[in-house]
């Protein structure tokens, strides 16, 4: 295994090298915007993208995120041009490319499955764009070299992809579409077949080099931790729709459904009834266990149902306080930095899921009795009807 | 390269001690075939080579290897390879056409197609090569619509010449090409050829760049099968040649059936062996330039 990590350090040594190396020569930034508006787009009668719509900045880094038969893989197939849309329309910097050939687009493409083509060396396949460009000889030569050098890949670059590890092939894969520059990348799970280390590596390398060239990046995952790591914003995905698109601490912090709430970090969730007399910016819930919760302004009817969300690491345990829920502690396990605790709500109705609660401070043993509260911040107030 | 050198050694060494073990208990499966081979096929290679090699009075002698690369067995050993070398290349071209529409169909058109390629095949050659006749005729059902529609010239003697000979062998070898090209064509992952598309290729760039040399493997085993395959055919070649025609095959079914000339066919039946073994040869040696030359290429 040393070779291995040989490999993995000269790597990382690289990634800075690789975006310098690829740093544009003009000034123009490289990025382009890119704006969608209501792509739809359905199968033997079963949508799978249902209105998409969403404006992407120039140099922006943004992912699709979302489980399988979300309609993340559909949406970037047609941003690429490979799949059709049934209706919308996709624009980059203003002009519609709607009914372009993908070719046609510039865009940038690296896929789960690399797609280096079997016949050619690593330096053909990254030369590839470039000859199709009308690039002189020398120009290719220089530039694949330089990219390869700077990737890292210079000794592989007579051998056949099939002679080459997945990180590698991968890299080769980015190599391809980094050594034209083009404007706007899309990536399709191009992590996905790699191993734990090595994604953790190749995220940091695919980060620095769109940041160092200002690329826009479109990427596609349904691995919450590497979006959060690479994206500037996030759309969470579910059942062809767009539930929320926004920083990774605005979907964190502010989850504007149930869904995303629970589906990014878990949440707990306790239902109850919207209280009289509230200040202007904010909710009180009274919940149906007994207690009340503070939450940000949400707009409802004062008697209205509905359902406050809140993380486990943002509930507190506190000593009676005015409008607390009490309850009797379940397990406590302590895995490292912090405890995991479920607590079992009083007037809980049986068969309720017990609160999930984290905590740094000493915890309290199976079986005490403890009171719970949550910070207004903390809270997130839906409508009881909103799914999720 | 050399720190890396060590590692792929050490794998080696690894990997030929594990063969050692394994082709020792290969070498008892393979008994059977060996006996098989040994009866069947060595041996008789080895009597048909002792019977060229051996004059009437039964000493050593290459006079009918002298005989058979003379004069007008020459001219016909020379016409045999351009008739197989025709047919190889009609063949590939009409082959490579069908086989890369049947690869792109759906599944169960794909299997209907090959059904349409392949059956033919299993009915008997003879039937098949008077079919032809009967199409290529200067009656036939060809020229009779090619006058009917005024193209210049026609009727075409398409019978009974180097013409007809190769239409004849070209349908037969067709079925060969067409399995070994459909084959190769299905293993071509389509998203290659999209992956290339969206980098801004062409059509034509993709076939040329990318697809053909996909291909190409298959290319050279199916051109080179029909080849090997139509030197020593007879049937059609001797019915469609119609006797002005004449192929080694039907040479040597003239030495044995009619003169009782047993070691000059034996000589022209390994003139024969030896050029299927040459054809191999070349197909082996053309991959290994194309690899060194790839290598060259990249370590520039």
């Amino acid at each position: 295994m040393p070779e291995r990590t040989r490999s993995l350090t000269a790597a990382k040594l690289s990634a800075d090298h690789l975006a310098t190396a690829l740093a544009p020569r003009s000034s123009s930034p490289t990025g382009k915007s890119l704006s969608v508006t209501g792509l739809c787009k359905s199968y033997g009668g079963t949508t799978v993208v249902d209105g998409v719509d969403m404006d992407i900045a120039a140099g922006e880094f943004v992912t699709f995120l979302g489980s399988s038969g979300s309609g993340k893989t559909t949406t970037l197939m047609m941003l690429a041009g490979f799949t059709e849309p049934d209706s919308g329309a996709i624009a980059v910097d203003g002009r519609d490319i709607t009914k372009l050939n993908p070719g046609k687009r510039d865009f940038g493409f690296v896929f789960q499955q690399y797609l280096l083509f079997p016949h050619m060396t690593v330096a053909e396949n990254v030369a590839f764009p470039l000859t199709l460009r009308g690039v002189p000889k020398a120009e290719i030569r220089r530039r694949v070299g330089e990219t390869l050098e700077a990737a890292g890949l210079s000794k592989f670059a007579g051998r056949k992809p099939r002679e080459l590890s997945g990180g590698q092939q991968q890299r080769v894969a980015l190599c391809r579409v980094l050594v034209y520059r083009p404007p706007i990348v899309l990536m399709d799970e191009p992590l996905g077949a790699l191993d734990k280390r090595l994604r953790d590596q190749m995220q940091t390398e695919i980060k620095s080099i769109q940041r160092e060239l200002g690329l826009t990046v479109v990427y596609v995952t349904h691995d919450q931790e590497e979006a959060l790591v690479l994206s500037d914003r996030i759309a969470i995905m579910k059942d062809g729709r767009i539930e929320q698109f926004d920083t990774p601490r605005g979907l964190f912090e502010r989850p504007r459904t149930p869904f995303v709430a629970d589906f990014l970090g878990a949440a707990n969730f306790l239902t109850g009834n919207v209280e009289e007399g509230g200040a202007d910016d904010c909710t009180r819930v009274r919940l149906d266990t007994g207690g009340v919760l503070t939450a940000r302004a949400h707009p409802c009817m004062p008697g209205q149902s509905v359902r406050a969300a809140v993380r486990p690491g943002k509930l507190r345990l506190v000593g009676a306080e005015e409008g607390c829920c009490s309850g009797t502690v379940e397990t406590a396990v302590y895995v490292g930095s912090l405890t995991r605790i479920t607590v079992r709500l009083d007037g809980g109705a049986p068969g309720t899921q017990p609160l999930r609660i984290e905590t740094a401070a000493v915890p309290p043993r199976p079986g005490e009795r403890v009171c719970v509260t949550a910070d207004r911040d903390d809270v997130s107030v839906f409508d009881a009807t909103d799914g999720g | 390269m050399a720190g890396t050198a060590l590692a792929p050694g050490k794998v080696r060494v690894k990997t030929s001690a594990m063969r050692g073990h394994r082709s020792r208990l290969a070498l008892v499966n393979a008994v059977p075939v060996t006996v098989f081979l040994l009866v069947l096929f060595v041996y008789p290679i080895i009597g048909v080579l002792s019977l060229s090699l051996k004059g009437d009075s039964g000493a050593f002698t290459l006079h009918w290897y002298a005989d058979a690369l003379s004069g007008v067995n020459l001219s016909v050993l020379l016409s045999t390879l351009r008739i197989s070398a025709e047919t190889a290349v009609l063949s590939l071209l009409v082959g490579f056409v069908l086989a890369h529409a049947i690869a792109r169909m759906r599944p169960a058109f794909a299997a209907l197609a090959m059904l349409i390629v392949v059956v033919p095949h299993f009915i008997s050659a003879l039937v098949r090569t008077y079919g032809w006749i009967i199409m290529l005729g200067e009656h036939g059902l060809i020229n009779t619509l090619l006058i009917s529609l005024h193209v210049p010239g026609a009727p075409f003697s398409l019978l009974y010449n180097e013409t007809g000979v190769v239409i004849g062998t070209t349908s037969v070898m067709l079925p060969y090409t067409v399995l070994v090209l459909q084959g190769v064509m299905r293993g071509v992952d389509g998203r290659l050829l999209a992956a290339a598309a969206g980098f801004g290729a062409s059509r034509f760039t993709i076939f040329r760049r990318i697809y053909l040399p996909l291909v190409a493997p298959g290319i050279g085993t199916a051109g080179l099968l029909s080849f090997i395959l139509c030197l020593g055919y007879y049937i059609t070649p001797a019915l469609m040649g119609g006797g002005k025609q004449t192929v080694v095959a039907a040479l040597i079914d003239q030495q044995v059936m009619q003169q009782d000339q047993w070691n000059s066919a034996a000589a022209f039946g390994v003139i024969l062996l030896l050029l299927t073994f040459a054809g191999l040869g070349g197909l082996g040696l053309a991959k290994l330039r194309h690899k060194k030359a790839a290598a060259r290429r990249s370590s520039s």
